[in-house]
């Protein structure tokens, strides 16, 4: 195929890679890549730095930051570290990631990078709190205007098994108005000190 | 709190037109048809339907999102993003797939792998 | 064998090495060190040093060329540096300009 190239099994390149065309890599790369067609990173290929490229395939190992224009496919095998950017990103189960990943497809309000990340959400608010800009309407979030404010929200649960408070908080948070979330809740603001009481079907 | 009892291999599930503001914890597993804001944990495997909508923590034995997330997701196996899924949350777990199509913007973090040792070994980021 | 080929549209600048062929027919500038045979097609261009086994030119290289077999320019090849062979052809129409060592 003209304008195909190829870093073969046993080769090293240490320097960067750019241009137009499709670029296979079999071998070792240590330098940044950029070229307008698409990457595929064989299972024997090892690149180290950040790749760009209009499509990429990886099943090998990478090192860096993968950002595509159109589409980035992790398959079975791959292993990267780093960042992956594309509209449209598919990771195969055994493709191994460990890093941020976008398809920018949501909503762009960056997520405060909260504490409560992984948060145990048993946890209440005392530990989503600090986390949350806006000690507010956590949970009002979604729908965009935010919901009133409702006495229920801070009430901290005094052992309050009617929990109508709760957690997502800090990502949630951050999207507000961002993002179009569910429907405003049906379920009527419920007073203070309101108990719980658990239909049975 | 929801609880959600299953006893003897039934699914629960929270229709379609359900929406439950609170935290859902159970055994066994749980299917979710309608909306949910409340923090999730089970032991077993935990299914957002596409058309669904989820602003939760989520802890489970595996998840399968085919509607909406917000929030992070903790599983001991396999978390499957379906090509309808909007996610946004941090996902750690010992699998994920994401089908083309799945919409996510979130961090993804599972058991240590090694990178070989040309590239540094460790799986650590570099910079 | 499978070999290394940088297309015409791609450009490294770095160095590369490899245990196998290697055919250029984009832009190197660097340094280039194959165990193998070593090709710069018309269009190819290589702005460094190359160790080869054999290298074959018919684009342009401006640097040392060592070989540990042959070095053939061919016709249309343009290289400005030395050459260091045990054998070398420049076949007519190949522009050359640099020492050449055949190490006799």
């Amino acid at each position: 195929m003209k304008d195909s190239t190829v870093i073969g099994r046993t080769s090293v390149v240490t320097g960067r890679i750019t241009g137009t065309g499709d670029l296979e890599i079999a071998g070792r790369v240590e330098g940044d890549v950029a070229v307008s067609g698409e990457v595929v990173i064989d299972s024997t290929g090892m690149v180290g730095a950040n790749v760009s490229a209009t499509r990429i395939v990886v099943r090998g190992a990478v090192r860096g930051d993968l950002t595509a224009e159109e589409a980035l496919v992790v398959e079975s095998g791959a292993r990267i570290v780093g960042d992956l950017k594309a509209p449209r990103i598919a990771i195969a189960q055994g493709g191994l990631v460990r890093g941020y990943v976008r398809t920018g497809g949501m909503a762009a309000a960056p997520r405060p990078r909260a504490a409560a990340a992984a948060a145990r959400t048993t946890v209440p608010e005392a530990k989503a709190r600090p986390a949350a800009p806006p000690p507010q309407p956590q949970r009002a979030v979604k729908a965009a205007p935010p919901a009133p404010p409702a006495p229920v929200q801070k009430a901290p649960p005094p052992a309050q098994k009617a929990e109508t408070n709760h957690k997502p908080a800090p990502r949630g948070a951050a999207a507000a108005g961002a993002r179009v979330g569910p429907p405003p809740p049906v379920v009527p603001v419920l007073k203070k000190g309101t108990k719980a009481v658990q239909k049975k079907r | 709190m929801a609880r959600t009892r299953t006893g003897g291999g039934g699914e629960a599930v929270i229709g379609r037109s359900t929406r439950i503001r609170g935290r859902v914890s159970g055994d066994g597993d749980l299917r979710l048809e309608g909306s949910l804001e409340g923090d999730v944990a089970l032991s077993g495997e935990l299914v957002i339907a596409e058309g669904a909508r989820a602003i939760s923590n989520v802890e489970a034995r595996a998840v399968t999102v085919g509607g909406e997330l917000e929030g992070d997701i903790r599983a001991q196996g396999l978390v499957h993003l379906e090509a309808g899924a909007r996610v946004r949350g941090d996902i750690h777990s010992e699998s994920v797939a994401i089908d083309e199509g799945a919409e996510f913007d979130g961090r993804l973090s599972g058991p240590d792998f090694e990178l070989p040792p040309e590239l540094g070994g460790g799986a650590r980021r570099r910079s | 064998m499978a070999s290394t080929v940088i297309g015409a549209g791609i450009t490294i600048e770095g160095e590369v090495t490899s245990d196998e062929d290697v055919v250029v027919q984009g832009t190197l500038r660097g340094k280039l060190i194959a165990k193998d045979a070593v090709s710069v097609e018309q269009g190819g261009s290589v702005e460094a040093d190359i160790t080869g086994g054999p290298v074959s030119v018919a684009g342009t290289v401006t640097g040392n060329i060592t070989s540990s077999d042959r070095v053939d320019l061919q016709n249309g090849a343009k290289v400005i540096g030395n050459v260091k062979a045990a054998r070398i052809t420049i076949a007519d129409g190949a522009q050359f300009k640099g020492n050449v060592d055949m190490d006799v």
